[in-house]
């Protein structure tokens, strides 16, 4: 004991002096479970892990009852577990020491997108399907547990993406999808952009897309209103250009974020984008927009939901209409009610477009379609409730969906964009369109 | 096994990977390999395909070769001595012309993970060391940390370190964070990658270069460096600013982390980095991904700690949507609790009132709660709303009102005589017993002020045959006795009754003995079971901290950024519940602390109960040390006396007696002298040192506490037992 004891003592004193070591950041292990819960793909990428790790996921799953409850963070003795819940898959990574959440947390959605960019949707099935590539990416994508090449443009040259043209090309040839030589854009000065691009069509197209995030009270007055906004790009132009872009009215925007290639002082001084922008499709930009009065609202819903105190049933009257809209046709609108849990059944009457009750997962779907102002669009009717069950406590709450295009609800405007550093002449264009984010109306 | 039959289907493949028809056509043998790999994700054990996978990989197919790879990396532990054969195939690949060729052979050498690979591999990373490539260096720096946790014990090689140190100086960015990576896990023993001045700056000015994944960890690495001078220190903090907008949110946050950690000596600084980051935070909370916005809360909820004003006139963000996830809205009451002030508090309590309806029963209790926080300050509007709910009459909303009544009278004795008002005129029996401790603790407590409180207590008294829970019936017994002080011509004949039926019938020995106890309490008279019974009616020194208390940013800037403030609530943030991963497995961590599972915020009688320490599961040294490092000294006493001169065994033996486990100590008459004691109590982790530097005409004994969570009552109490029982040793010998 004494000996020991004395060694101990040795050991404090030298854990104390390095206890400011950081682990770096280091991802174990992957693992992807779809939401009735098979874990269909793991990686590893240092030892195997094995897969009963998950066990402590299967019952924090099992807790949350609905798949999106599942805490992104979850303890085990041994390992943490980071997961995100997208397309109805979980992403579980594994790690053994201490991580920055947010890194992890960004990383599996980079992960995410990766595989929806590569297969056009992120599902089990697609994944299933693709399984080779998925490898082939995740394997690209980390080494040793450590983000290797996550930009999409660099990764489609190592790892060219499935298509049907080439699966046939394939086919008959037996070559392989993978690329043959080493991408140029890894020596380039900008990691963004590879050296040497050629079109012959040059072209340069960017869609303002803005989401509106807003509560409404049974009134219909704004309890919280807010825009979230992001111009995607999609550049095809030869060489090395250099872009200019500039907006109507830039002060609008309070609080931005960039792609990296975005010259962060010119924005400062002149409130104009400088830049010279990747190959393909990315995000130049996102903002928000949380001034209050800034936010307009572009419907409407007159709503009454009533449950009788005597009898098993209720009525239901939902009108919704255009409010300001710029004179823009509001297109695409759904109007989503969850219902409490007594309601059995909807019999009601749409003025325009189709409504669908799910009896199981209690959701009345309304598909209106485009808003016509001279003729409202209604929904009426009456509920049917189960017997003898207390009358619901709460009124459901309401989410609207729409699209409204040519049409940047917060009033930005893009001015204009010039070239700098080719010789080309560029066609440009600009798209806007409005949609629904969190859009929630209270009864 | 996953699959029924699958010993058929190895057998199949294994036919099919060996038919020299099928290895002639390219096409059906490259799918035959992706069936292979297929089955081994899904968790098959196609391990024996080895010898026929090993033939496979001698091909010009890339994706074929990776495949192979794919399928060695995985069982080359288990057969190592076929993985050999492969291995030739892989070093004539590292000699290729085609440098990904070259560097994917090199990363799945490396990742084979099998005895005696090294001698092989060690000669061609040095070369791709020095590869033209960078693809093929940032796989070759990579491999030299691979290539040493294969082999942890063996020296480690000067060589490499000093190459890798040089190619921090490389062109490529990549290659220069996968240094810092590999240096970090080469020279673990020794404190990790020394970031001295040159590198500091160097890293700084490559920053802009990384892609967002190396900015954030050198930005983490970058909290090692401390700068010589105030000038050096706002040359980096200028660096760094553009960073704090990032468009990427772990590097926005990860660079606050090292602004604050840089600037300690310069509050101002902080809390400019502070607000220049809130926008960022914000946009976080409002994140598409769910994860993001719960982390993004998460970190909002430490930054107020140190400045509570500085989102309140955002607090329309906090407001919960419908279809959000729980473990979202949790948080964001928790942040509207925090952000109250004047000009808001009407909009956020009447949201908070609509949750309260939510058809989550514990998404309304917390609702209920947060409300309860709030009626601290705020108490009038909140006590009509509670009010309100009451009316309600549903089970749980009714349970949690009590509750918030009971912890709002204890925090907040002026709001007595409203909620004893409205308990009177609005309250049935509760059916949880939760809630009915709760109605029992308000009735003993505040008896006199609610007039219909004894005959609420005779319901039940009577109803006692029926009652299962027995810490029911022990806030039965201790209310009883309350009332019988406070009103005892109505309480007598009950009180009698109840404590018969407890005697006498009562099975649980727990209920018994505080029956007991209280029986023969009331027999030393009325006035000496006063003082004991009657303690203070609400906590005096929780009323400081209902005001919105600044705390410095050192408080919360060591695990910012970190898992733990993402963590569960109850699983307080100091509970390492991860052991490293060289460690043994151990089961007794898992109890290192008898967590309370109680979902009340706090339990008022805490503080009233006297100090049983008990020894609980062993503490391992491991764990000891975790703990110790990971907590901050809460008591430090000089004692007046010196360390006992007698045998450590009569010194542990002694210390045991009171229920003190003596961990280590130094042996002999070394000096200095140390010991390390721990001990449990009153739900508390009690962790302490002994430390005597000088020789014993000068040094006094110096004792240091560290205790997790805290709680001063039984600190004090730990102390005295301990020096008691030294000074009695003292004395002794």
């Amino acid at each position: 004991m004494p000996a020991k004891s004395f060694l101990l003592l040795k050991i404090f004193i030298k854990t104390a002096v390095s206890s400011w070591l950081f682990s770096p950041i280091m991802i174990h292990s992957l693992f992807l479970i779809n939401n009735v819960g098979d874990l269909f793909l793991e990686k590893h990428w240092k030892s195997v892990i094995s897969r009963t790790v998950c066990d402590y996921f299967f019952e924090a799953r099992e807790k949350a009852v609905e798949p999106e409850n599942v805490p992104p963070v979850i303890h085990t003795p041994h390992h943490y577990l980071i997961n995100i819940y997208r397309e109805k898959i979980f992403f579980v990574s594994v790690t053994q020491t201490e991580v920055p959440p947010l890194f992890v947390i960004e990383f599996l959605h980079q992960v995410a997108e990766t595989f929806q960019d590569y297969f056009g949707e992120c599902s089990e099935t697609t994944i299933n399907d693709n399984v080779v590539i998925v490898y082939e990416l995740l394997e690209e994508m980390l080494d040793n547990g450590f983000p290797l090449t996550t930009e999409s443009n660099i990764l489609k040259e190592l790892i060219r993406p499935p298509t049907t043209l080439r699966s046939m090309v394939n086919t008959i040839t037996g070559i392989g999808n993978i690329g043959q030589t080493l991408p140029t854009g890894q020596l380039s000065s900008i990691p963004w952009r590879r050296a040497g691009v050629k079109y012959t069509n040059n072209e340069a197209y960017f869609d303002v897309v803005e989401e509106i995030d807003a509560i409404l009270d049974k009134s219909g007055s704004t309890v919280f209103a807010e825009i979230q906004g992001g111009i995607d790009a999609c550049v095809k132009l030869s060489g090395m250009p250099d872009l200019t872009l500039s907006f109507m009215n830039p002060r609008l925007l309070d609080d931005v974020s960039f792609h990296p290639c975005v010259r962060y002082k010119r924005w400062e001084s002149e409130r104009v984008l400088s830049f010279i922008p990747p190959d393909g499709n990315f995000q130049l930009m996102s903002y928000h927009v949380s001034a209050q009065n800034l936010v307009a609202i572009p419907v409407y819903v007159k709503q009454n939901i009533s449950f009788f105190e005597t009898g098993p049933s209720g009525r239901l009257d939902i009108t919704v209409g255009p409010k300001q809209t710029m004179g823009k046709t509001v297109e695409c609108v759904v109007v989503t009610i969850h219902m409490p849990k007594v309601v059995l059944s909807a019999n009601l009457n749409a003025t325009q477009g189709t409504y669908n009750y799910d009896p199981v997962t209690k959701v009345l779907m309304w598909d209106i379609g485009k808003l016509n102002p001279q003729k409202l669009p209604n929904l009426k009717g009456s509920l049917s409730l189960q017997s003898g069950a207390p009358k619901p406590e709460e009124n459901p709450n309401l989410n609207v969906d729409l699209k409204i295009q040519q049409l940047a609800i917060s009033g930005l405007k893009v001015n204009q964009l010039d070239m700098y550093g080719e010789k080309y002449k560029p066609f440009k264009g600009v798209k806007y369109v409005t949609k629904a984010g969190k859009f929630q109306v209270r009864m | 096994m996953p699959y029924f039959g699958s010993e058929e289907t190895v057998k199949e493949l294994k036919r099919a990977l060996s038919n020299p028809n099928v290895q002639a056509d390219r096409l059906r043998y490259k799918n035959y390999i992706t069936r292979v790999i297929r089955y081994m994700t899904q968790g098959l054990d196609v391990s024996s395909l080895f010898m026929d996978m090993v033939k496979a990989s001698a091909t010009v197919d890339i994706v074929q070769k990776k495949l192979v790879y794919l399928y060695m990396c995985t069982y080359a532990s288990d057969k190592p001595d076929l993985a050999l054969l492969a291995i030739n195939t892989l070093r004539k690949d590292c000699a290729d012309p085609n440098p990904m060729v070259r560097g994917l052979a090199l990363r799945n050498m490396c990742n084979f993970r099998m005895p005696g690979i090294t001698e092989y591999i060690e000669q061609p990373i040095v070369a791709g060391l020095r590869d033209k490539a960078s693809y093929v260096r940032r796989v070759a720096v990579m491999g030299c940390a691979k290539m040493h946790s294969l082999q942890p014990n063996i020296e480690i090689d000067a060589s490499i370190v000093n190459e890798l140190y040089a190619l921090l100086r490389d062109p490529d960015p990549v290659v220069v964070v996968n240094c810092l990576r590999a240096l970090e896990e080469i020279l673990k023993d020794e404190g990790g990658v020394v970031i001295n001045k040159p590198i500091a700056h160097h890293l700084l000015n490559r920053m802009k270069d990384l892609d967002s994944w190396g900015q954030s960890e050198v930005l983490t690495f970058l909290l090692r460096y401390r700068p010589r001078s105030d000038d050096e220190l706002f040359d980096i903090l200028s660096l760094l600013d553009a960073f704090l907008q990032s468009a990427h949110a772990h590097v926005a946050v990860a660079t606050l982390r090292l602004f604050l950690h840089l600037a300690t000596a310069h509050p101002a600084v902080q809390a400019d980095a502070l607000q220049h980051t809130s926008g960022a935070l914000l946009t976080m909370c409002g994140s598409i991904s769910r994860e993001l916005r719960f982390a993004g809360l998460c970190h909002v909820q430490q930054v107020m700690r140190s400045q509570p004003g500085l989102f309140a006139p955002h607090y329309k963000r906090f407001f919960c949507a419908y279809s959000e996830p729980s473990y979202i809205k949790f948080r964001k009451m928790e942040i509207l609790v925090e952000l109250v002030n004047d000009e808001n508090v009407t909009l956020v309590l009447e949201e908070l009132r609509s949750y309260c309806t939510d058809v989550s029963p514990e998404l309304a209790q917390a609702a209920i709660a947060a409300i309860g926080r709030i009626a601290r300050t705020y108490s009038e509007k909140c006590l009509d709303i509670l009010t309100g709910l009451l009316a309600l009459k549903q089970e749980h909303i009714t349970s949690a009102v009590i509750q918030t009544f009971r912890d709002l009278v204890w925090f907040c004795p002026q709001s007595t005589a409203a909620v004893c008002q409205t308990v009177e005129a609005c309250v049935d029996c509760p059916q949880d017993s939760e809630a009915k401790q709760a109605l029992l603790w308000l009735l003993g407590e505040h008896g006199e002020q609610i007039s219909s409180a004894p005959y609420v207590l005779e319901v039940y008294i009577d109803g006692l045959k029926t009652e299962l829970s027995s810490s029911v019936k022990m806030e039965l017994l201790t209310a009883a006795v309350k009332m019988f002080l406070c009103r005892p011509a109505e309480t007598q004949d009950m009180l009698g009754r109840l404590l018969h039926h407890c005697i006498e019938e009562e099975s649980d020995m727990c209920v018994r003995d505080r029956a007991l106890l209280y029986h023969r309490l009331l027999q030393q008279g009325v006035e000496q079971t006063r003082k004991v019974v009657m303690g203070p009616k609400s906590d005096p020194s929780m009323s400081v901290l209902t005001g919105h208390q600044q705390e410095p940013v050192s408080q919360w800037v060591s695990n910012f950024n970190t898992l733990g403030p993402l963590s569960a609530p109850d699983l307080c943030i100091q509970t390492p519940l991860i052991s490293s991963p060289e460690q043994p497995s151990n089961n007794a961590e898992e109890e290192l602390l008898p967590v309370s599972k109680d979902v009340s915020p706090s339990i008022p009688k805490d503080d009233q109960e006297e100090l049983n320490l008990y020894l609980g599961p062993p503490l391992s040294h491991e764990s000891f040390e975790r703990t110790w490092l990971d907590l901050e000294v809460l008591h430090r006493e000089t004692l007046s006396y010196t360390r006992p001169r007698t045998t450590p065994d009569t010194l542990q033996a002694a210390l045991q007696l009171v229920k003190i486990q003596t961990l280590a100590f130094t042996p002999g008459d070394t000096l200095p002298w140390k010991a390390y004691l721990y001990t449990r109590g009153n739900r508390t982790l009690i962790l302490a040192e002994l430390l005597q530097e000088d020789p014993d005409s000068e040094g006094r004994l110096v004792v240091s506490v560290k205790q997790q969570p805290p709680n001063q009552h039984a600190l004090r109490g730990f102390v005295s037992i301990l020096s008691s029982v030294l000074q009695t040793l003292n004395v002794d010998s």
